[in-house]
């Protein structure tokens, strides 16, 4: 495991041991110290862990006598400086330090020591250790010095001061305290470049940054901003307000939206004189320009190796530059500590050093260890509490009363996404309450048990439970006083499946009956398999906790197992891994195999390969896909975001891809070069559709990727920028896709003129086809139908209009159609101004106008005694109906006729049959069906046909809505 | 009714545009079985109203005898149940269809449900054994497979089953069956055509034509006669007695295109590209085919071109830079956007999402011209 170390850290060790031995040729040992530094790589590595650890245990001891034992560590670097010290490179100063404290170390690794045999290891990380654990009290004593000198008073000139000074103090922590004198030194060193830029003027909105892209973005030590804390402010000169956060995140800083007393810097380049520089003001908080900042991080990058540099911000991230709150920290972490680890187990946990995983050792303990979900655990703790009395003792009496109550059900469910604790917590609570737990999860056959137990309960581990819930007096024993309470914890109960035939009925028989409460916990509550079961269990949601919750957990277990991890680095593993503690332990605990000092990029770099496979949903995906740095995205992220959800992210990109200001260009005065990139991003999405339709209508499946790069990946790494609004009023989000829409809409509108068309050409006036009755006839239509209406008085308007519906056989809903089709945006609607009694008459005349036509519509009312409805619909087959009245009697004959030789033996039920189709006829009339029902008729024909005639008759009346028809129709029935 | 239903010919001999073509048709039924047949043109020049004479010449005044049916039918597609609506109008002796309109399940329509028409021969009373005709319109939009699906089916039930296609450009329907038909182009009718013919229904209307009117209309109709006698009669219902300027009203989703074409010529923008898309839906919304849609806001936008740019460019007096610049812009500019309007109207029909190709088209259409006008202008 060493020598994987080892290789992991050479190319760092090396890089520092040329950089100390050129920093300091004439150190007192320089092979001695080279051989430190290399040894202090490793110490982070195996040693770091553990001897941390075991000063930490011991540290409480003699806490007061090594506070004055470093104090006196510190003097002496401090007594050594002169200005000429203070420009030197810091690197030089640290080690020189470093070496200075391990010549001092020994009356100090005599307290703190316990028996290890490589010193070098030990008096390294154990002074370092020291000095973290003490420059925060050191602080405190120098607090009052380094606020007078940052009191800005001109603002310009403590701007500047500020920065260095933080920086200087930074690259020598044990110096710190000496702010006044530290910033001033710094001062002389390191001035010159910040000043007497970025000076403009505009108010307003935030516009674009007068010089964007002009500059270039310093590289510098990954953590040199860490500890502190930002707020941008205005329109910076260079940089884009999100890549400046990313800058400083990048670097360790930390960003806040407003300004308090922990803020260390307003990042602007301009006083526009807002709230949040009023504010700053009043708070004494420093300004500092783009290029301060580009100066800090410049500075860091040249003057420091990276990993000295780190090594000590780590420690400086413990405390925060305020002394006050750097106590606090400090108490909080001496209490982490102990909370974390008890010296006992320490001891045992540096002799088998990985035996268990950190899930397991660093597992909440009470259930206040919990993170986040209090009142939850608190409720769970609640019910199960009194569960005995709701439901054992007392429970008949109570029933009703208390229903409402969060005792009033008999089981819990907890549901929540995976590693947030919902089993640790239930098995604590259980076990504090004195349950004994009984767990039985996936990994447990979970069918139906038996109906009958009288195979007695071996063999079936369903027949265990139910045996278990149900007989309270399993549990006795009569040489306990006490009888031991149980509690069973069904877990992953979203996950019986197959297996488990009838599981969850079971359960929930199980729990209507169960004498010993019972803990289900699952994933998803919305799960269909738990449909039922939700009924039956008070529902507990935990949710996620935040970072900061996480990343104050994961600070302690850093510590108690030694590492060094900055706060933002932890906060940004807490964010990767989505919530879930487990994975976050598992990710730390495979990051400390390799490094024992954990930084921001470290983080990021690890888990942007195994990042959580996190729910993306497409408009996170087409956030990234746009987002102004997703440039730095490699080929396969983006493909898998574009794949998140293959039909939706390519019709949200379609959607929006308008809305991005491309930041690939740069100076664009007339737009030429944004339209140009649009154009071919519309291109690369038509691409998409055109592979799409080879996807789907030959089934070329294997295309999906190249779909998923013309229609997402090149659109976004065109156009990828920052998003504006192109509407007034519109909010600054992606829209959802119009075509879904758009395209039922389209759907719709093509069925309704479907519909249209079949009517127009059942009038066997025009045979014209569909696409031209769109685009040629239905504006001529549409001047037929309303024309008359504005211009004509209202009988004849209507009259005339009627007509022309009934020639066509237009009926009402082909009217709207027509209208609905010839309806533009910002055109005025065609009816606009007729008057409503002109309307109202039209309907009433149309309706009038109608009982003299008829519709076939056989195939919508089942005809009673006939089982299966006809095959073939006949659609809405009109005619005239001159010949209503001399056509009916012998028409009628006819067919009823017809009907006798198929329906005879139907006779028996003529009657109810009627009443059926009456009712029919009824509901269909119900629904604007234009049937006109002519009992009358009925009865006549039943008159007249005595004996089996009646279902002749039955179905004659629906033959005969609207009286008679052409000579034809006979034929055209369906049968 | 309404004049173009109202004044169409219903038999051969009534045709006066085609007169030729309808005569040697008339020659071919009567004297000899006729073969497949393959009519194509650009819409409004008459095909169908040939194709329905034809069949009444063939079958007498029963072929007037229709029923339309809209119909689900189920093929079975192999591994699952197709369900498709259809449909058809039909007589006894023929069936019309557009299996087109099924999309890209046309092929089994062509596989089961023609296959199945075909091979029914009708008898009729006397017992004699006829033959039936199936018209299919709009083949050319066929899907490839479709197209050579219909190809046997074509061959083996020739005995008594006559196809007749109609479609509007004979180039995407396959050379296999090009070949297997006897094919007629029915040309446009030219402008003095369509204006005799809007003469002849003003006189039997009992109108009073202002001179030159429907010389006007005839132009305007882009010779397609059935938009001539709309537009006619649409003049009708807006106004009558008609003044000798009388306005020829255009469609309604016409005006809408070209107030997109112009919003396009104004500005070109992103904001001014999203707006175009919400009209652009409005108008594929409203059922309009997505082929018209950019043919028509080329059109305009070639009109709106030289008169933007005249009135732009009124100030430089100069006539020699106007015919210059006119010069460039038809070296350079209409060539261009020719090429991409082409371009675009090919994927769009190899694509499923019409509006996708259109917005690019108006995308590059905007690149290209700002470019030039900005390389012009400065």
């Amino acid at each position: 495991m060493a020598d994987i170390r080892k290789w992991f850290m050479k190319a760092h060790d090396k890089d520092n041991g040329s950089a100390s031995k050129h920093a300091k040729p004439d150190s007192s040992s320089n092979e001695k110290s080279a051989a430190a530094e290399l040894q202090s790589g490793k110490a982070e590595l195996s040693g770091g862990g553990s001897t941390g650890r075991r000063i930490t245990s011991k540290y409480f001891a003699s806490e007061k006598q090594k506070s004055k034992d470093t104090t006196e560590t510190e003097e002496l670097p401090i007594k050594r400086k002169s200005p000429q010290d203070a420009k030197e490179s810091p690197a030089k100063r640290k080690s020189q330090k470093d070496s200075k404290e391990s010549l001092k170390v020994p009356p100090l690794q005599k307290l703190n020591k316990i028996d290890d045999n490589d010193d070098d290891d030990a008096v390294i990380s154990s002074s370092r250790k020291n000095l973290s654990d003490v420059t925060p009290n050191k602080k405190l004593k120098s607090g009052s010095g380094k606020g007078i000198t940052q009191k800005p008073v001109k603002i310009e000139e403590s701007d500047d001061e500020e920065a260095e000074g933080t920086e200087s103090s930074r690259k020598q922590p044990s110096g710190r305290g000496r702010g006044g004198r530290g910033s001033s030194a710094a001062t002389v060193g390191g001035r010159g470049r910040g000043g007497g830029r970025g000076g403009f003027m505009n108010f307003g909105e935030r516009k674009d940054p007068p010089h964007k892209g002009e500059k270039e973005v310093p590289e510098g030590a990954p953590d040199c901003l860490a500890g502190l804390t930002f707020v941008i402010s205005g329109t910076l000169d260079s940089l884009e307000r999100e890549e400046a956060e990313d800058l400083i995140k990048r670097h360790g800083g930390r960003i806040t939206g407003s300004i308090s007393k922990k803020t260390n810097y307003l990042l602007c380049d301009e006083d526009i004189g807002g709230r949040k520089s009023s504010k700053a003001k009043e708070l004494g908080t420093a300004f500092l320009t783009e290029d301060g900042l580009f100066d800090i991080i410049r500075a860091s990058g040249t003057k420091a190796p990276p990993r000295q540099d780190s090594k000590k911000s780590v420690v400086k991230s413990v405390e925060s530059p305020t002394g006050k709150s750097s106590l606090k920290v400090q108490a909080k972490t001496c209490k982490d500590l102990s909370a974390g680890a008890s010296p006992a187990k320490q001891k045992r946990r540096t002799v088998e050093f990985s035996s268990l995983t950190w899930t397991e050792k660093y597992k909440p303990k009470v259930p206040n260890d919990i993170i986040g979900n209090q009142s939850l655990v608190k409720q769970l703790h609640d019910w199960l509490a009194h569960w005995n009395e709701n439901f054992l003792d007392g429970g008949s009496k109570k029933k009703g009363k208390k229903l409402n109550d969060s005792g009033a059900k008999k089981a819990i469910l907890l549901c929540g996404g995976p590693g947030i604790g919902k089993t640790t917590s239930a098995k604590l609570v259980s076990q504090m309450l004195g349950y004994e737990a009984i767990e039985v999860n996936a990994s447990d056959n979970r069918g139906k048990s038996d109906a009958k137990i009288q195979k007695g309960i071996s063999g079936s581990n369903a027949n265990t439970i139910k045996e278990l819930i149900s007989n309270s007096s399993l549990h006795f024993r009569t040489d306990q006083p006490k009888r031991p309470k149980t509690v069973l914890i069904m877990d992953e109960v979203d996950g019986m499946s197959a297996g488990d035939r009838g599981g969850v009925a079971d359960l929930i028989a199980s729990i209507k009956s169960s004498k010993i409460p019972i803990i289900c916990i699952c994933n998803d509550r919305y799960s269909q398999k738990l449909k039922s079961l939700v009924n039956y269990c008070l529902i507990l949601s935990f949710r996620k906790p935040t970072k900061q919750q996480m990343a104050k957990r994961l600070s302690q277990v850093a510590n108690a197992e030694g590492l060094q991890v900055n706060e933002i680095a932890l906060e940004e593993l807490a964010e990767r891994v989505n919530g879930d503690i487990r994975m976050a332990l598992n990710q730390l605990q495979y990051l400390s195999l390799s490094m024992s000092v954990i930084k921001y990029d470290d983080i990021r770099q690890r888990l942007l390969g195994s990042m959580k496979d996190e729910d993306i949903s497409p408009f996170t995906a087409v956030d990234k896909l746009f987002g102004f740095n997703s440039g730095k995205l490699r080929m396969d992220e983006r493909i898998d975001l574009s794949m998140s959800d293959m039909d939706l992210v390519p019709l949200l990109i379609q959607e929006n891809y308008i809305n991005y200001r491309p930041s690939s260009v740069s100076k664009d005065d007339n737009g030429i070069k944004r339209m140009d990139l649009m154009a071919r991003a519309a291109e690369s999405i038509a691409d998409g559709d055109i592979i799409n339709v080879q996807i789907r209508r030959h089934r070329q499946w294997q295309l999906s990727q190249s779909s998923s790069i013309a229609s997402c990946v090149i659109p976004a790494s065109l156009l990828h920028g920052q998003r504006e609004t192109l509407e007034q009023g519109e909010r600054n989000f992606n829209r959802f896709s119009a075509w879904l829409g758009k395209n039922s809409t389209f759907g719709k509108n093509m069925r309704l003129l479907e519909d249209l068309h079949v009517h127009i050409l059942a009038s066997r006036e025009s045979c014209s086809r569909r696409e031209h009755l769109r685009v040629e006839n239905l504006t001529l239509f549409l001047k037929r139908l309303t024309e008359p209406l504005h211009t004509l008085p209202k009988d004849e308007a209507v009259k005339m209009v009627v007509d022309f519906m009934s020639l066509y056989s237009i009926n009402q809903e082909d009217f709207d159609t027509v209208m609905e089709l010839s309806k533009f945006q910002g055109r005025k609607n065609p009816l606009d101004g007729v008057a409503p009694a002109v309307k109202a008459a039209l309907t009433k005349a149309y309706k009038e106008a109608r009982k003299t036509q008829m519709v076939r519509t056989a195939d919508l009312i089942t005809l009673p005694g006939i089982k299966k409805a006809p095959k073939k619909r006949i659609a809405a087959m009109l005619e005239p109906a001159e010949d209503t009245v001399e056509g009916n009697g012998g028409d009628t004959l006819a067919e009823s006729d017809d009907e006798n030789s198929l329906d005879n033996d139907d006779a028996e039920d003529s009657t109810n049959a009627e009443k059926k189709l009456q009712l029919e006829l009824q509901n269909l009339k119900k629904e604007g069906m234009e049937v006109q029902l002519d009992l009358k008729g009925v009865e006549n024909s039943n008159a007249k046909k005595p004996g089996g005639r009646g279902r002749g008759g039955g179905s004659q009346a629906s033959e005969k809505k609207g009286g008679g028809r052409g000579s034809g129709s006979a034929t055209k029935r369906k049968r | 009714m309404l004049w173009v239903d109202k004044y169409r010919p219903k038999t051969l001999d009534q045709i006066t545009v085609h007169q030729d073509v309808a005569q040697n048709l008339k020659k071919l039924v009567t004297e000899q079985d006729c073969p497949h047949l393959l009519f194509f043109g650009p819409s409004g020049s008459g095909k169908k109203t040939l194709v329905m004479a034809l069949i009444r010449q063939m079958f007498g005044a029963s072929a007037e005898k229709v029923k339309v049916e809209n119909k689900t039918w189920k093929v079975d597609a192999g591994t699952r149940n197709v369900e498709i609506e259809l449909t058809t109008i039909s007589s006894t002796n023929h069936v019309e269809l557009t299996p087109s309109d099924a999309g890209f399940q046309d092929r089994y329509i062509v596989q089961e449900i023609i296959k199945d028409m075909a091979k029914n021969r009708p008898i009729d009373s006397k017992g004699k054994r006829g033959h039936k005709v199936l018209v299919l319109n709009d083949v050319d939009k066929l899907s490839r497979e479709a197209q050579h699906s219909l190809r046997r089916t074509m061959e083996k039930y020739s005995s008594y089953c006559r196809l007749i296609l109609c479609c509007n450009s004979s180039s995407r329907v396959t050379e296999a069956i090009r070949s297997r038909c006897l094919n007629v182009r029915i040309n446009g009718p030219t402008d003095d055509q369509i204006v005799k013919v809007l003469e002849f229904i003003g006189k039997k209307e009992g109108l009073q034509l202002p001179s030159g009117f429907a010389s006007r209309i005839a132009e305007k109709s882009n010779r397609s006669l059935r938009r001539a006698i709309l537009s006619f009669e649409t003049c009708r219902v807006q106004q009558y007695p008609f003044v000798s300027n009388q306005a020829i009203p255009p469609m309604d989703w016409e005006e809408y295109i070209s107030e997109i074409a112009s919003d396009i010529m104004k500005e070109q923008s992103p904001k001014r590209l999203y707006q175009v898309r919400g009209k652009l839906y409005e108008l594929l919304v409203n059922c309009i085919p997505p082929e018209i849609i950019l043919k028509v806001i080329i059109l305009s936008q070639f009109l709106l071109i030289f008169s933007v740019l005249m009135c732009d460019l009124y100030y430089l007096v100069s006539q020699r830079l106007l015919y210059e610049l006119l010069k460039k812009l038809d070296a350079e500019l209409k060539h261009e956007v020719c090429h991409w309007a082409a371009y675009y109207e090919h994927r769009m029909r190899l694509g499923q999402k019409s509006i996708f190709h259109i917005e690019a088209f108006v995308a590059k259409f905007m690149s290209i011209y700002k470019s030039f006008l900005i390389s012009t202008f400065g």
